[in-house]
């Protein structure tokens, strides 16, 4: 189970030529910009979370505190009853983290990597030869498995990607936009496979901004806009609360909707 | 816990020796450049002091007939060619031109004074502007030959038959020369400046492309933040990263200081004299010296590059900042290279200074040991500095996530 406690993260502003001409943002409090404020959710054991929100909601930055790269200004996440903030060390063994812009070192092969990954998170050289056998095969990777990285395809690249999320066997695995410039073939595998580790029982945490994968996937959507929760909830009362039987109209109705709240 | 530092150094060091940019500056320049270079400079100088000291000097005599023995002695020396040229007016552009290498003029007034016993002055026209040059060295030798063997016939006419006598009356007072410089403290004050100067470009050099590379580049290719959410200490990254740096610095500036070594111990034996006694004297104690302050300096060096590159957000913006710090490295280990700068405790304060001219009291076999182990030890608190600095560097999020 995930649970996410009132999470707010500000970073401090930069100044911006212009900035005091324009209106001030709702995020914006004196010197500081939030990029997280005041979120709570939560999500059961084996169950799809859709994180979703326009481009610079702070859907990344959640992403990112909830997987301990940035530690929260105020509330917390845990994992279990696991902290994000006592305990990082103890929540990183837990997650997989899975993003489109996540590179591959080059110059090592596929083989090389993973098992550098394995090793990181502390697992036996058998174990890791075990997981990679059943993740190579799984994945279809063994024809390329001892290439290096830079010859890859960029659909094996995402292969060798989610090897890498899973060698430590998560159980809470994170995407950060998966999908995101891939093929429809690619993208198709991507969904597959968040489709299996839900089946294996894994808790998955999805940020996209594609609504068809989400109605596909996801047994409960969260709405981040500008840094603030503004949905929560099932695919079904998403549809009911705007009455709109598209997803993207549905999203859009409830973005605009929390900006009227915010001026209000 | 120094599993995952280990870890991570042989993963990054598998990288770094695939990279052939970083194997170039690591190990080709170091090992080649200094043979290389001295080569070329010990092959020049030999062979341009050989051509000045053989080359036949053409030149131009006028007032032959006033002193002609002196002509004479010109011609019957071996190397030197009479050129015919139309005026005495003409000598500067001659020799100008390559014409003449000297121009030799005999005043009218020459004869009369020599046979009545007084001093007779010729001019010389020469150009002294190369360094190597050996006119002068070689006409004036034949010119005053000539008129040492007129001095003792006008001594012994004077009464002074021996040479003894003669000798104490042209020189009445002695020098008996007791230099306390040897010879190679002498060579060692004229090269031992541009060799730390070798070292230690080569040094940051070395570091410089990993440097870039496990920082920047981690952050450029998208792989940081998958290596942050590994359960792993931010400090044992900063860790094995400063030693794969560490290391390619360390190699690049060893390997240069080992390639001067083998090029002593081989080449050095072909040279003779003096060059070679010095050559001969620098121990193989000095060069590990040598190599110690090295270390500390690699220390700095790495992890100075690796908390300006992993500021940086892409390799680009990386060696930007790499740029001006080379220029901050070049600095003091140039102004050791300045005549007046002497290893003293003021300049033993001066990071990267101070290495560089113990570097140079260690070939001219003058190092204070005290000073030595100052400075060594200075270094390494300076290197600590910089790497505890790295550590807390990397722990900030405005570093490693920088918009």
């Amino acid at each position: 189970m995930i649970e996410v406690d009132r999470l707010s993260k500000s970073f401090r502003r930069h100044k911006q030529k212009g900035k005091s001409r324009r209106q001030k943002e709702a995020r914006e409090g004196g010197k500081l910009f939030y990029a997280v404020h005041d979120v709570s959710f939560r999500a059961e054991t084996g169950a799809i979370l859709g994180l979703l929100g326009p481009n610079g909601a702070g859907k990344t930055t959640l992403l990112r505190i909830l997987s301990t790269a940035l530690k929260p200004s105020n509330g917390t996440a845990r994992f279990d009853g696991v902290d994000v903030v006592e305990s990082p060390l103890e929540v990183r063994r837990r997650i997989g983290f899975l993003s489109d812009n996540t590179g591959l070192y080059g110059r090592l092969t596929v083989r090389e990597m993973i098992e550098y990954y394995g090793k990181l998170h502390g697992l036996e050289q058998a174990k890791i030869d075990e997981r990679m056998d059943e993740l190579f095969g799984l994945l279809e990777m063994t024809s390329f498995a001892d290439k290096r990285n830079d010859s890859l395809s960029s659909g094996m690249k995402q292969k060798v990607s989610i090897a890498r999320t899973l060698i430590h066997d998560p159980e809470v695995i994170m995407f950060d936009e998966p999908t995101t410039g891939l093929d429809v073939a690619a993208a198709e595998a991507i969904l597959k496979f968040i489709e299996s580790c839900k089946a294996k029982g894994k808790t998955v945490l999805f940020c996209t901004h594609h609504m068809h994968e989400v109605d596909r996937l996801c047994d409960f959507v969260v709405i981040l806009h500008k840094g603030r929760l503004c949905f929560e909830g099932s695919i079904e009362q998403m549809r009911s609360e705007t009455g709109q039987t598209h997803l993207d109209k549905a999203f859009l109705t409830l973005i605009d909707s929390s900006e009227v709240n915010h001026a209000a | 816990m120094r599993l995952n530092i280990l870890t991570i150094y042989l993963k990054e060091m598998r990288e770094v020796l695939r990279d052939r940019k970083t194997l170039i500056f690591m190990v080709v320049l170091p090992t080649l450049v200094v043979p290389v270079l001295m080569n070329i400079m010990i092959g020049f100088i030999v062979r341009a002091e050989k051509k000045a000291q053989t080359e036949t000097l053409t030149f131009a005599i006028f007032g032959a007939e006033h002193l002609p023995d002196l002509a004479n002695a010109f011609s019957e020396e071996k190397g030197f060619e009479k050129v015919d040229i139309p005026t005495q007016e003409a000598i500067a552009s001659a020799i100008e031109e390559n014409k003449i290498k000297f121009g030799l003029v005999i005043p009218q007034a020459s004869r009369e004074q020599f046979e009545s016993g007084e001093q007779v002055t010729v001019h010389f026209h020469y150009n002294n502007a190369s360094v190597t040059s050996k006119v002068k060295n070689r006409a004036s030798k034949v010119i005053y030959e000539f008129g040492e063997s007129y001095r003792s016939e006008r001594l012994a006419g004077l009464g002074l038959d021996t040479p003894q006598e003669q000798e104490h009356l042209l020189k009445p007072v002695t020098i008996e020369e007791h230099n306390t410089a040897d010879m190679r403290e002498v060579l060692g004050e004229r090269v031992g400046g541009m060799l730390p100067y070798l070292f230690i470009i080569f040094c940051f050099m070395g570091a410089m492309y990993p440097a870039i590379d496990l920082g920047a580049g981690e952050k450029e290719r998208g792989t940081l933040e998958t290596l942050l959410l590994a359960p792993i200490r931010r400090y044992q990254i900063v860790l094995g990263k400063f030693f794969v740096i560490f290391t390619t610095g360390v190699t690049a500036a060893l390997l240069c200081l080992t390639s001067m070594g083998v090029m002593l111990a081989t080449k050095g034996k072909e040279v003779t004299g003096e060059l070679g006694e010095v050559i001969a004297s620098v121990s193989v104690v000095d060069l590990v010296l040598i190599a110690a302050m090295l270390i500390p300096t690699a220390a700095m060096f790495a992890a100075l590059l690796l908390s300006v590159s992993i500021y940086a957000k892409s390799f680009k913006e990386a060696s930007a900042y790499c740029g001006p710090l080379n220029f901050l490295v070049i600095m003091p280990a140039f102004i050791a290279m300045l005549p007046m700068v002497k290893l003293d405790w003021y300049w033993a304060m001066v990071p990267i200074t101070n290495i560089s001219l113990a570097i140079k009291e260690l070939i001219k076999g003058t190092m204070n040991y005290g000073m030595l182990i100052a400075i060594l030890g200075s270094s390494v608190v300076i290197a600590g500095a910089f790497l505890f600095f790295c550590t807390r560097w990397f722990e900030r999020e405005a570093v490693l996530f920088r918009k």
